[in-house]
């Protein structure tokens, strides 16, 4: 493979960004055993914006969860970067969080009694970091919440919360973000500006996502659309469209 | 909808323990208390049975009520000795012994007198070889004889024991005459007992003790046993009409029901005192139970609404609810009637500790225990349950639909209203029992701050967000990011950490109270001291807290040493005023302005040597008397007499009563003659260590006393309200533990409630230790606003009681900084360890399941 040949090679960024090698993941044991991930081999490159997509069950947020360090594989390696994070403790897979990973959820992604800016430095708050100021005043700038900061959640819009969301997942600079639904509980306005501003992180920052959706038409933000069926990898597609996710998926669930 | 209930029951096991530990608590306090009382209550009467067992009649002198003196036994005037052959001739008298009793204290092997805290230390003379004659008696001979000699003595088996004496042994004995050394030669039981309810026992030989007891021709009674054909009843009759007037004769069965009564008299002030702390707790607990519930409304509101809108009626989920609160009440009822058991014993251990040391055979248990403590149980968490279980009733169909986080809590107008009403109706009825004399004023007193507790209560989310606020800063500036959700999340539902604090302010308002009623009685008594008491040494006994009689030998030897001035000695009498039982104060009337200042108004103290009393300005102006009118006393031995009022005097702290007599009055009616205090001062051109040498040398026969200079006096003084206050507190303790598992229960919910948030902070990094100290941190903000709020709402209380007995003598009112401040700095810590679950459980979450959560 073209990773091994060039793992000598010293760089500054790792070309691969997060790496699943022989992953499985049972829930449960004997015959009620359920295979969620079932030998997933997939490398994900850095700067680059990939789709996991697959029907209800099939492993997709599994996966995520896996590769994110927030759970633990059954069998197999997951790095992120060329960190073994199958092999972290508790506490260390919780500093990787902290400082390399970026999350945002489907909801309920901010903290109530945070303001919004708060909530954007919370994950360096808790690393006693300061935040990049310079950055930090940018990402705002894109994100478009300069006048929000002050607000609490429940206070804001549903895509307010999440653009708050985005800009914590990138408030840090992390390594790695991981987006679970993001545009699950969004209206398609929403959901279209909160892509447009992730799909712009990518390409304005070389920021490195992975995202799982079961919508095309989010997923044809991406660069990569990984598929998955029953826990296994069935299909990669480059430069994703809607029309092309949308008759990949059909063959899928039928 | 019981299935509903049931399952909705066993779904919480956490919550159910948590509320039912608050009324475990309660309840078993409360059971305890009774079941101490009772076992206390049995054993004396088991006791009493065994020591009238096998006499028939008893004969004594009659007198108007029986009294209590220094040495703690009663003090019942002697009758001739002619007496018993009156008795004895009797027809249907089998035997017949006369007996007499007095002061005698033991000294042990070290030269320490020998005082057990509260029961007397008793002296018996007996005829030779007739204590145990009686085969029915309840005395058995332990070891050796019965005394024949005047220097032979027998000791109880539990003194025997504990101070390690056997016969042939010889061992030193006070009396209200000199010291004296004796030789043991028996060693006695009672039954299975060693010893009479933990009295001391020395039994001589009846013509010695005739002479020590200063009773030579006399008897304090004659014990009975009546021939096989006459009844016990039939026996007293005769004798009552043989002997002469002044005496009476009693059954057995009489005189051990009549020493038990006095007993359970005695106990069941104790029992009430006990009894309230129970209900401090049950209070206390009640809000941990209305916290639990509303809090749990909250959490359930869209199973609820789901309930509703399936068809179930508002009426039923109130039923519901009600339903758990009863099971609930009457399972932890059962429990704390259990626990009672345990906690009976403690406090058994912790009386002991502060030196009540009451005689227990087994636990006793009456079915009165039960039906108290499960039908309070019940009802405290019933009525508790009522306003949680009512707001469920009222959730809308509607609230299944809506999302399910639970609403922020509002502060409303009518809160404000409502509480600050209640607060003002609760400070009207204290204050009513505090400053108008009412018949029942401490029953208005305890409804004044059970109101005023509820009114800030309900004040208290009005506090409770700037409290949090402010509390909070410091920890926020510490702590960073765990702190400031610490101090969001204290802040967050004000309400609710608003009465999770209120358990704690009950019981540190009630603590800071006591604390600064206790500092001001030493401001005050250290003040009076400071102004009145010229004496420069003074002598008290040694037993504990400084009660107890000694030898009027000390107050003489004392003052035939030419370092001491003058000398003073103060004894203390029962008597009885308008039916109610008093004490008076019986002083030298030629020494005692040498030592002290009397603050005398009108008469002349020296006047007294007439018979005559001397009256407080209080009592004066309540009985409307003045000099020359006279003051009608009942006393013990002549019953009631008209006694000339020389004098009124201001300063009765000193004296330690509002009535005044000479010496010589006191032994004119009362039997034993025992100092309680004796004060002295240095003669002039004397040194101070000089004098003080002289005044040991004088005291060194009875190590039954104290000398102390004034300083030491007065931390002696300190010394005994500090131990009052240190037992007022670790009965209060339970409350406060109570409250602490309120905080916990709160916290376990909110954690419960909150297991989305603390999912997403640990997804996006924060480590289990910061969420922890997130939680401790919130713990700690709760416990120091309950704390704040209770030194307010005690320190008002403070003032108040303090305030009110401005007219009893305490007229300082000192507020106790450093203690109070230890006390917020404790519920803080305090906080940290009722915090201590709840955090590891947020530390514990599985951050996958707690952001998957719906």
């Amino acid at each position: 493979m073209q990773s091994v040949k060039e793992e000598a090679v010293p760089r500054p960024v790792q070309r691969i960004a997060s790496r699943a090698v022989d992953v499985a993941k049972v829930y449960g044991a004997g015959s009620t055993a359920v295979r969620a991930l079932d030998g997933v081999d997939m490398e994900f490159e850095t700067g680059k914006y990939a789709a996991i997509m697959g029907p209800s069950g099939s492993g997709k947020s599994t996966l995520l969860q896996c590769l994110a360090g927030l759970d633990q594989v059954t069998s197999g390696v997951i790095y992120l970067g060329d960190v073994d994070v199958t092999s972290l403790n508790e506490k260390h897979r919780t500093m990787l969080r902290r400082d390399k990973i970026g999350f945002i959820f489907q909801s309920f992604n901010l903290i109530p009694s945070l303001t919004a800016k708060e909530n954007i430095t919370l994950p360096m708050d808790l690393a006693r970091r300061k935040p990049d100021a310079e950055w930090l005043d940018g990402l705002l700038d894109i994100v478009g919440l300069k006048d929000r900061l002050r607000h609490h959640p429940s206070e804001l819009s549903g895509g307010e919360q999440q653009r708050v969301a985005a800009a914590r997942a990138l408030a840090s600079r992390p390594e790695i973000v991981f987006a679970d639904e993001p545009t699950g509980n969004l209206d398609s306005k929403r959901g279209g500006e909160m892509l447009a501003f992730m799909r712009r992180a990518v390409k304005e920052f070389g920021q490195t996502i992975i995202m799982v959706t079961h919508d095309p038409i989010a997923a044809s933000y991406s660069d990569q659309v990984v598929f998955l069926e029953d826990g296994k990898i069935v299909d990669l597609m480059e430069g994703p469209t809607v029309e092309k996710v949308l008759d990949r998926m059909k063959t899928l669930e039928s | 909808m019981w299935r509903t209930t049931v399952k909705g029951l066993m779904a919480h096991k956490l919550r159910l323990a948590l509320t039912a530990l608050a009324v475990v608590l309660g309840v078993g306090f409360i059971g305890g208390t009774y079941v101490l009382t009772d076992t206390i209550n049995k054993s004396f009467d088991e006791l009493f049975a065994d020591t009238t067992q096998g006499v028939d009649v008893f004969v004594r002198s009659d007198t108007a009520f029986e009294s209590q003196n220094a040495s703690g036994s009663g003090d019942r005037e002697a009758m001739p000795e002619e007496v018993l052959e009156t008795v004895q001739g009797v027809d249907g008298v089998d035997t017949a012994t006369g007996s007499v009793g007095g002061y005698a204290q033991l000294v042990d092997k070290e030269g320490e007198a020998i005082a057990p805290q509260g029961p007397p230390t008793l002296g018996f003379g007996y005829p030779d070889d007739e204590t145990t004659e009686n085969e029915d008696s309840a005395v058995t001979m332990r070891a050796g004889r019965e005394p024949a000699t005047s220097d032979e003595v027998m000791i109880d088996a539990a003194t025997a024991e504990d101070h390690d004496f056997s016969v042939g042994d010889s061992v030193d004995v006070l009396f209200e005459g000199p010291k004296r050394t004796f030789e043991v030669v028996g060693i006695i039981g009672f039954g299975e007992a060693d010893n009479l309810a933990g009295a001391t026992l020395a039994v001589f030989e009846l013509e010695a003790a005739q002479e020590l007891f200063n009773k030579e021709g006399t008897l304090d009674s004659i014990e009975v046993t009546a021939e096989e054909d006459v009844s016990p009843g039939e026996l007293r009759n005769r004798i009552a009409t043989a002997v002469p007037d002044g005496i009476e004769a009693q059954t057995g069965d009489y005189i051990a029901d009549e020493q038990s009564d006095s007993v359970q008299e005695a106990l069941g002030f104790f029992n009430t005192a006990l009894l309230v702390f129970g209900f401090i707790s049950l209070f206390v607990g009640a809000f941990i139970i209305f916290n639990t519930f509303s809090i749990v409304v909250a959490q359930r509101t869209r199973e609820f609404g789901l309930l509703r809108a399936m068809g179930a009626s508002g009426r039923q989920i109130l039923g519901s609810v009600l339903v758990e609160s009863v099971i609930v009440g009457f399972l932890a009822s059962l429990v704390g009637l259990v626990a009672g058991f345990g906690i009976a014993a403690g406090l058994q251990a912790m009386l002991r500790v502060f030196g009540l040391d009451l005689p227990s055979t087994g636990l006793v248990f009456e079915p009165r225990t039960a039906i108290i403590g499960l039908t309070v149980g019940v009802l405290v968490t019933l009525i508790s349950a009522i306003g949680p279980a009512r707001r469920a009733s009222r959730i809308s169909p509607m609230a299944a639909l809506r999302e399910a986080s639970p609403q922020q809590a509002t502060f409303s107008r009518k809160r404000l209203l409502v509480g600050a009403s209640v607060t003002l109706i609760g400070a009207a009825i204290l204050g009513a029992g505090l400053f108008v004399s009412l018949d029942n004023a401490v029953s208005y007193v305890g409804l004044g701050a059970a109101v005023i507790f509820f009114g800030v209560t309900a004040l208290s989310p009005l506090f409770a967000e700037p409290l949090a606020r402010a509390i909070g800063a410091p920890i926020q500036a510490l702590l960073n990011v765990p702190g400031k959700l610490a101090r969001q999340n204290s802040r967050r539902n004000p309400k609710r950490t608003a009465s999770t604090a209120a358990a704690l302010m009950i019981g540190l308002a009630l603590v800071s109270m006591v604390s600064i009623f206790a500092a001001s009685i030493k401001a005050t008594s250290s003040r009076i001291l400071d102004e009145n008491l010229k004496a420069d040494f003074i002598i008290t006994s040694s037993a504990g807290g400084g009660f107890g009689g000694f030898s009027p030998e000390i107050a003489a030897g004392a003052a035939e040493q030419h370092e001491i001035g003058a000398v003073a000695a103060v004894r203390y009498g029962e008597f009885r005023l308008d039916g109610a039982s008093r004490f008076l104060s019986a002083t030298d009337p030629d020494t005692i302005e040498e030592v002290t200042s009397l603050g005398v108004v009108e008469g002349d103290v020296g006047d007294l040597d007439g018979g005559g009393v001397f009256l407080s300005t209080d009592v004066a102006e309540s009985e409307a008397l003045t000099v020359g009118d006279d003051l009608t006393m009942e006393f013990p031995a002549d019953g009631k007499t008209d006694v000339p009022v020389d004098g009124i005097f201001e300063t009765t702290d000193i004296v330690g009563s509002d009535f005044l007599v000479s010496l010589d009055t006191y032994a004119e009616q009362y039997t034993t003659n025992l100092d309680s205090v004796v004060l002295a001062t240095v003669a002039s051109g004397v040194s101070t260590d000089d004098a003080r040498a002289a005044i040991d040398t004088a005291t060194s026969d009875f190590p039954n006393v104290t000398v102390e200079n004034q300083a030491e006096f007065k931390e002696t003084q300190a010394g005994l309200v500090d131990q009052l206050l240190g037992l007022i507190t670790a009965l209060l303790a339970l409350a406060l533990v109570i409250a602490l598992l309120g905080i916990t229960n709160t916290l376990a919910l909110s954690v419960f409630e909150r297991t989305r948030e603390l999912g997403l902070l640990r997804a996006v990094g924060m480590s289990r230790r910061q969420a922890r100290s997130m939680i401790r941190w919130e713990s700690v903000i709760i416990a120091v606003i309950g704390a704040v709020l209770g030194l307010v709402v005690g320190g008002v209380f403070g003032w108040a009681l303090v305030t009110s007995l401005a007219d009893e003598g305490i007229s300082e009112f000192a507020v106790p900084t450093g203690q109070l401040i230890a006390y917020v700095v404790a519920a803080g810590a305090a906080g940290i360890v009722a915090a201590i679950p709840p955090a590891r459980r947020a530390a514990r979450l599985n951050v996958l399941e707690a952001i998957a959560t719906e």
